[in-house]
C-alpha cells in the first residue's frame, strides 16, 4: 500500500497505528517497563547510580529478505575470521601464516597487535572453533546497504538485552505483536550451550560447562548470570576454579569437580597469571597449560583479539576471498589505514571530516568524531596518530539511516546500529535472528552507548512469507525506504531504520561508534 | 691433521646439570610454573638426552613454544615448603661450515624482508635505547658494512659496560644498564640487541650455558653458568657474545631464543603461600667427549 | 553446588532473617521508650544496642542514635539497611541459582527500602521491613527447589532466628524501664500464640519459657534450632555408625538437647547465660558449616615466582 505522498508504506505502519491508538496509556507502559527492568536488575551504572537500561517501545524491524543478507553475510564473516585465527595460531612456532606468505597481509600487523598472544600459539581447540560467539556490528548506510562496522570475537556482550528486551516487550506491549510473525530469540541459550558442549576436549559426550565471570561488580554481570541461568550451568569466578593434575576444577560443596568447557567473560590478560598479568586475581593459574594439554576448552579462544583489531578489520574482505574463495556479502565501511603513508597523509589532511579510532579500542573508547571535535582535540589526535600510526584507523563519516523512536510520546527518527550474534559449533554458524539494536536517543547523535544517552530496541526479524494481514499488499518491496537526508531533516513519517541501541556498559561492550563513523 | 683429530676438535659432548632450589619461609599450597631449561637440537647442536626432575610435582606437560623452545609446564598442588628443579641434559656441539657474510644494507632494508623478520627488528621496551645513545652509536658505524657495524656495536657494548653483578636486576632494561654502565650478560645482550635493531639489523636474544673456561678437558667437571648472548641476521643467524667478546663457539650451549629475556626465562610462574626465603641455582658442566 | 554460591545463600538466609529480627527488636524498644520516663531512655538505648550488636557502644546513646545505627546505617551489617544491602549483594552473586521470583523480591526490597523516606517515619520502615522479610522467606520456600541451595538458605535463616530470639529474650532480662516481657513477646509476634497455649495466663516466667522452649511456636529458640538441625541432616544424610561426620550438626544437637531435655526451671534460672550459650553455639555452627562447605571462598593471592 502507498502512503499519501505516494511512497511505499513501511513495515512500521501497523506498529505506529497500534501505538497511536494507545495514546496516553503508552507512557504508563513505558514506566512499567522501566520499573520491571529495575526490579530484574537489567541496569547499568550511570555516574555511580543504577539505572534501568532504556528500551524504546518501538521495535526495529528487519524484513526476511534483509535478514537473508545479514545472516549469510555474518556467517561468512565468522568463517573467514575463524580461518584467519587458525592460520595465525594453528601452526608450529613462528612460521608465517599463509595469508602473509601470499602477500595479502603484512606480518607486522599480526605481530604488533596487542592481542596477538604468542603464549597460545600452537594450541588446537578440539573442534577447531575459536569464535564460539561473535558479535558483528553493522550499520545501514544512506543507500540502504548493511555494512560491517567492526567485528567482536573476544567477549562480545549484549545478547542478554536481546533476550530481556523481547521478554519485556511481550509482557508490556503484547498488542503490537498481533498480526506479526516475529522470529523468536529464546533459543539462543540452547544454541550456545550446544556449541559449548561441542567444544569439549576429547569429544566428551557429557561435559561440564561453566560461565566464568570477573564478578558481581562487572558491568556485564547481569548478562553472565542470565546466560548461566538459562543454560543451567554454574556461574563461576576465578577463585572458584583451581588447576590440579592439569585439569581445571571448581570447588563445590561436594569437593572439586572437573570442568570441561569454560565460557569465559574475562579478558585474556586476566585469565591466567602464569602467562599474562601475574597480579590478576580474576583468573586461574595453569588454565592455558591445561588447555594446551587438551584438558579444558576455553570459549572464546585466547588471542582472538588479533582478528577484531580494527586495522585487521580492514583486511577481512580479503580474508573472505583468500580463505573461502567467495565474494564478501557484507561490505566494510571504507577505512584508511594510518600505518600506510599515503592513507595517513590523506587522513591528516581531512581530520575534521573523519571518524578516527584506535585499533584496539572497544566500546568507542578513544574514538574521535572529526566534525564535532575541537581544534585542540584534533591537534592532540594528529600528534598521537603520527607517533603511533599502527594504532589508528580512520573512516569517513557515514550517513546512517534512522528508524522511528518514541521520544516524549512522539515518533522521531533516530540513528541505530545492529549487533547480530553468531554462534559457531564447529559444523554450523548460527546467527540469532535479530540482535542488539542500539539507538542514539539525543537528536542527531551518531554515537550510541549508555553513557552517552543510548537506548536499545527490541529487534524483530520478520519470518518469510509475510502474512497477508500484516500488509495488505503482498508485493511490498522488501527494502525499506531509506532516509537520505541528514537526520535532523528526516521526515518523521519515514520510519526507516535507524537504530542503534544502547548498550550495556561492560568493558567489552562496544559502543557505538558512530554512526557515521564507522 | 688426520680426520680423527678434526673430529675430536670439532665435536664436544657435555653433560649439563642445572639445579634450582626454592625454599619458602612457610607452607606453599599451590605453585604453577613454566620451565625453559631443555637444550634443543639446532644448528651446531644435537640434544642427546634431557631429563627434568621436579619435586614436588602434581602434574607436568611439555610443549614447544612460539619461539621453538622446549617448555615444561609444572604444577605442585600439595602443601610444600621447598621446590627442587633439576635439569640434566647431554648435548653435542659441533662446528658448522663457516659461511661468508656478504649481506648489504640494501638487502636488510628491503621492506618485504623487514616485515618477515619484524619479530627481530621491532622495538621492545626492554631493549630500546634512548635516541641520543643511538645517535652516538650510529655516528660511530657510519660508512661501515653491516658486518663491520655488528662488530663495532659489540665492541662498543663491551667497552661501555663494566661486568658487575647485583647492579641490575632481572627486570632491568637496556637503558637502565647503559646509564649504570654496569650489568651482567643479560644487560650486555639487551644493549647489543637494541642497538642492532635500531640500525636495522635483525637480532635475537639467546639464553643457554657457557663453560667456565675455554676448551674444558674431557672428563673434567666444572661449575658453569647460565649465560646469554646475541644472534644477528647476516643471511643466516650468526652468534656474537658481547659479554666476553668471545666467539660463540663450542663452549656455548643454546637453550632458548626470543626477542628479549622475557621470552626465555628459565623459570616463571606464580605460587600461593609463604614468601620465598632462599633461592639457589647451580650449573655444572662436564665434558664427556 | 559451588561453595561460593552456597555461602552466598547461607548469608542471604541470615541477613533476611536479621532484617526481621532487628525490626522487631527496634520496634519494641521504640514503643517502650515512648511510654518510659525520659530520664531512663538513654541508658535503655545503650543496653539494647549492646544486647543486639554485641559490642559496647560509647556513652550518650539516645534512641535516635540507636535507631540510626540499627535501622538506617548501611555500613553496619547489623542494621536493617545493612542487612538488606548484604542480602542483595549476596543475591546478585548467587543470582543464577536463585529463582527469578526470589531474586526480584530481594532486589525490589532493597530498591524500595531506599525510597521509603525519612527516619521520622521509622514505624513504617519497621513494619515494611518485617513484611518484606517474611515475603522473601515465603517466596524462597515456594519457588525454589528444596535442594541443597534451599537447605543452605534455610539453615542460615534458622540459625539467625535462634540467635535473634536469644538476643530478644536477653533484652527481656535487662533492667530497662518500660520494657516488659509482654512487649518482648509481642515483638516476636507471639502474643496470640502464647495466650492460646497458656489460657491467657501471662507471667514473665511463662513468657520466657514460651520464647525459648516451645516446640510449636516458629520463633522460639528451640524451634529454630530443630529446623536448622534438620537442614544439616538433609545436607549430609549418611552418618558414620558412631558420632557425626560434621561437627556443626553435633554442636547444634548438643545445644538443642541441652535446652529440650533440661527442666524449665533450670533453663530459666540462668536465662542470660543460656541465651549467650545459644549465641555462641550459633556462631560455632556457622564456622563449622563454612569450614566444611565453603572452604574455598577467600581469594587466593598469587606471587610471581622469582626467575633463576
Amino acid at each position: 500500500m502507498l502512503a499519501g505522498d505516494g511512497r511505499t508504506r513501511s513495515q512500521y505502519q501497523p506498529i505506529r497505528d497500534t501505538l497511536n491508538r494507545m495514546g496516553g496509556e503508552l507512557e504508563h507502559r513505558a514506566d512499567a517497563l522501566a520499573r520491571s527492568y529495575l526490579d530484574q536488575g537489567v541496569t547499568f551504572d550511570y555516574a555511580g547510580e543504577e539505572r534501568a537500561f532504556p528500551l524504546d517501545l518501538v521495535p526495529r524491524i528487519i524484513t526476511a529478505d534483509e535478514w537473508d543478507v545479514i545472516e549469510s553475510g555474518v556467517a561468512q564473516r565468522v568463517k573467514a575470521l575463524e580461518a584467519f585465527l587458525a592460520d595465525v595460531y594453528g601452526r608450529e612456532g613462528s612460521s608465517l601464516p599463509r595469508v602473509v606468505e601470499a602477500g595479502l597481509l603484512p606480518a607486522r600487523i599480526i605481530r604488533n597487535s596487542p592481542h596477538f598472544h604468542r603464549a597460545v600459539a600452537g594450541i588446537h581447540p578440539h573442534n577447531e572453533v575459536r569464535c564460539h560467539v561473535s558479535g558483528i556490528d553493522l550499520i545501514r548506510d544512506a543507500e540502504g546497504v548493511f555494512r560491517v562496522l567492526e567485528d567482536n570475537v573476544r567477549v562480545p556482550s549484549g545478547v542478554s538485552y536481546v533476550i530481556s528486551n523481547r521478554r519485556a516487550m511481550t509482557n508490556v506491549l503484547p498488542e503490537i505483536f498481533e498480526n506479526q510473525h516475529v522470529r523468536p530469540v529464546h533459543d539462543y541459550p540452547r544454541t550456545l550451550l550446544e556449541a559449548l558442549r561441542a567444544a569439549a576436549p576429547d569429544g566428551n559426550p557429557d561435559p561440564t560447562v561453566v560461565v566464568l565471570t570477573p564478578g558481581v561488580h562487572n558491568s556485564a554481570y547481569f548478562e553472565h548470570a542470565l546466560l548461566a541461568r538459562l543454560m543451567g550451568v554454574e556461574l563461576v569466578e576465578g577463585r572458584d576454579l583451581v588447576c590440579t593434575g592439569g585439569a581445571v576444577r571448581m570447588k563445590t560443596t561436594d569437593g572439586e569437580q572437573q570442568v570441561d568447557v569454560i565460557y569465559r567473560r574475562i579478558d585474556d590478560e586476566f585469565l591466567d597469571p602464569v602467562q599474562f598479568r601475574p597480579d590478576s586475581l580474576l583468573g586461574c593459574p595453569g588454565l592455558v597449560d591445561s588447555q594446551r594439554a587438551g584438558k579444558v576448552a576455553i570459549a572464546n579462544a585466547i588471542g582472538n583479539g588479533v582478528a577484531d583489531d580494527k586495522l585487521v578489520y580492514s583486511y577481512v574482505p580479503d580474508f573472505i576471498r583468500f580463505y573461502l574463495e567467495e565474494d564478501p556479502i557484507l561490505p566494510n565501511v571504507d577505512t584508511y589505514r594510518c600505518v600506510e603513508p599515503a592513507a595517513r597523509d590523506h587522513v591528516l589532511a581531512h581530520l575534521d571530516e573523519m571518524v578516527v579510532k584506535p585499533v584496539d579500542g572497544s566500546g568507542g573508547k578513544g574514538l574521535v568524531m572529526g566534525p564535532k571535535a575541537s581544534g585542540a582535540t584534533l591537534d592532540a589526535l594528529r600528534e598521537k596518530l603520527l607517533a603511533d600510526p599502527r594504532g589508528w584507523i580512520a573512516q569517513p563519516v557515514v550517513q546512517l539511516s534512522t528508524v522511528p523512536t518514541l521520544i516524549n510520546g512522539e515518533f522521531r527518527p533516530r540513528h541505530v546500529d545492529l549487533r547480530p550474534f553468531a554462534v559457531n559449533d564447529g559444523s554450523n554458524v548460527t546467527v540469532l535472528p535479530g540482535g542488539l539494536t542500539r539507538v542514539a536517543l539525543p537528536e542527531g547523535q551518531l554515537v550510541v552507548n549508555s553513557s552517552q544517552g543510548g537506548g536499545s530496541k527490541d529487534t524483530w526479524v520478520l519470518a518469510p512469507e509475510t502474512d497477508a494481514e500484516e500488509t495488505d499488499e503482498p508485493g511490498l518491496p522488501s527494502a525499506e525506504i531509506i532516509v537520505m537526508t541528514p537526520p535532523e531533516m528526516a521526515d518523521e513519517d519515514d520510519w526507516q531504520d535507524q537504530q542503534e541501541q544502547q548498550q550495556q556498559q561492560t568493558q567489552q561492550t562496544h559502543q557505538g561508534p558512530g554512526a557515521g563513523a564507522c | 691433521m688426520n680426520p680423527a683429530d678434526r673430529d675430536r676438535s670439532s665435536v664436544r659432548r657435555y653433560q649439563i646439570a642445572h639445579r634450582t632450589h626454592f625454599s619458602y619461609a612457610g607452607t606453599v599450597t599451590a605453585s604453577h610454573n613454566e620451565v625453559r631449561m631443555t637444550p634443543p637440537t639446532t644448528t651446531g647442536q644435537t640434544s642427546l638426552e634431557s631429563r627434568l626432575r621436579i619435586r614436588p610435582l602434581s602434574w607436568g606437560h611439555t610443549y614447544r613454544d612460539y619461539f621453538g623452545t622446549s617448555v615444561t609446564a609444572i604444577e605442585a598442588t600439595g602443601p610444600h615448603g621447598e621446590l627442587d628443579i633439576e635439569s640434566i641434559s647431554t648435548v653435542e656441539r659441533y662446528e658448522t661450515e663457516p659461511r661468508e657474510v656478504t649481506i648489504t644494507w640494501d638487502e636488510l632494508r628491503d621492506e618485504n624482508e623487514r616485515d618477515r623478520r619484524s619479530e627481530w627488528l621491532d622495538p621492545r621496551p626492554r631493549t630500546t635505547l634512548a635516541p641520543e645513545v643511538f645517535a652516538w652509536v650510529e655516528h660511530q658505524v657510519a660508512g661501515m658494512t653491516p658486518q663491520e657495524a655488528v662488530k663495532r656495536v659489540i665492541d662498543i657494548t663491551w667497552e661501555q659496560l663494566h661486568y658487575q653483578a647485583g647492579v641490575t636486576g632481572v627486570r632491568s632494561s637496556a637503558q637502565d644498564a647503559w646509564e649504570a654502565r654496569k650489568g651482567v650478560c643479560q644487560d650486555f645482550s639487551h644493549v647489543a640487541i637494541g642497538l642492532l635493531r635500531q640500525l636495522g639489523i635483525p637480532a635475537r636474544y639467546v639464553s643457554g650455558y657457557l663453560t667456565p673456561k675455554k676448551d674444558l678437558e674431557v672428563g673434567q667437571e666444572a661449575i658453569g653458568e647460565s649465560h646469554a648472548w646475541v644472534e644477528w641476521w647476516g643471511g643466516s643467524w650468526l652468534g656474537v657474545d658481547p659479554t666476553n667478546l668471545r666467539r660463540v663457539s663450542l663452549d656455548h650451549v643454546v637453550v632458548a631464543r626470543g626477542r628479549d629475556y622475557d621470552d626465555v626465562p628459565p623459570f616463571k610462574g606464580v605460587y600461593s603461600g609463604a614468601p620465598l626465603e632462599r633461592l639457589s641455582v647451580e650449573v655444572s658442566i662436564t665434558r664427556l667427549a | 553446588m559451588l561453595s561460593r554460591i552456597a555461602e552466598s545463600l547461607f548469608w542471604i538466609g541470615r541477613y533476611v532473617e536479621r532484617v526481621d529480627g532487628t525490626a522487631r527488636i527496634v520496634d519494641v524498644v521504640r514503643l517502650s521508650m515512648l511510654e518510659g520516663p525520659a530520664h531512663a531512655r538513654e541508658a535503655s538505648a545503650q543496653l539494647v544496642l549492646s544486647a543486639i550488636m554485641g559490642g559496647t557502644p560509647g556513652g550518650g546513646v539516645r534512641y535516635d542514635d540507636l535507631r540510626d545505627r540499627l535501622v538506617f546505617d548501611q555500613s553496619n551489617p547489623s542494621s536493617i539497611a545493612g542487612s538488606w544491602y548484604a542480602a542483595r549483594e549476596n543475591a546478585r552473586r548467587a543470582r543464577e541459582t536463585l529463582s527469578v521470583d526470589l531474586w526480584e523480591a530481594i532486589n525490589t526490597a532493597w530498591l524500595r527500602w531506599r525510597q521509603l523516606g525519612t527516619p521520622d517515619r521509622t514505624a513504617r520502615h519497621l513494619h515494611w521491613a518485617r513484611e518484606r522479610a517474611i515475603l522473601v522467606a515465603g517466596i524462597a520456600d515456594s519457588t525454589m527447589s528444596h535442594d541443597d541451595a534451599w537447605n543452605f538458605l534455610s539453615v542460615g535463616r534458622f540459625l539467625e532466628r535462634a540467635d535473634m530470639t536469644a538476643r530478644m529474650v536477653n533484652t527481656g532480662t535487662l533492667p530497662i524501664v518500660g520494657l516488659s516481657w509482654q512487649s518482648v513477646l509481642s515483638s516476636c509476634g507471639g502474643q496470640q500464640a502464647f495466650l492460646r497455649s497458656n489460657s491467657g495466663l501471662a507471667t514473665d516466667r511463662r513468657v520466657a519459657a514460651f520464647l525459648v522452649l516451645n516446640r510449636q511456636f516458629p520463633r522460639s529458640v528451640l524451634y529454630a534450632l530443630r529446623k536448622a538441625e534438620a537442614c544439616l541432616t538433609r545436607m549430609e544424610p549418611h552418618q558414620p555408625a558412631i558420632g557425626f561426620a560434621d561437627d556443626g550438626r553435633r554442636l547444634l544437637g548438643q545445644m538443642r538437647t541441652a535446652l529440650e531435655f533440661s527442666t524449665e526451671d533450670d533453663v530459666l534460672a540462668d536465662l542470660p547465660v543460656q541465651m549467650r550459650r545459644v549465641q555462641r553455639a550459633v556462631s560455632q555452627v556457622s564456622e563449622h558449616i563454612a569450614g566444611r562447605y565453603f572452604p574455598s571462598t577467600p581469594l587466593t593471592f598469587w606471587t610471581e615466582g622469582v626467575s633463576s
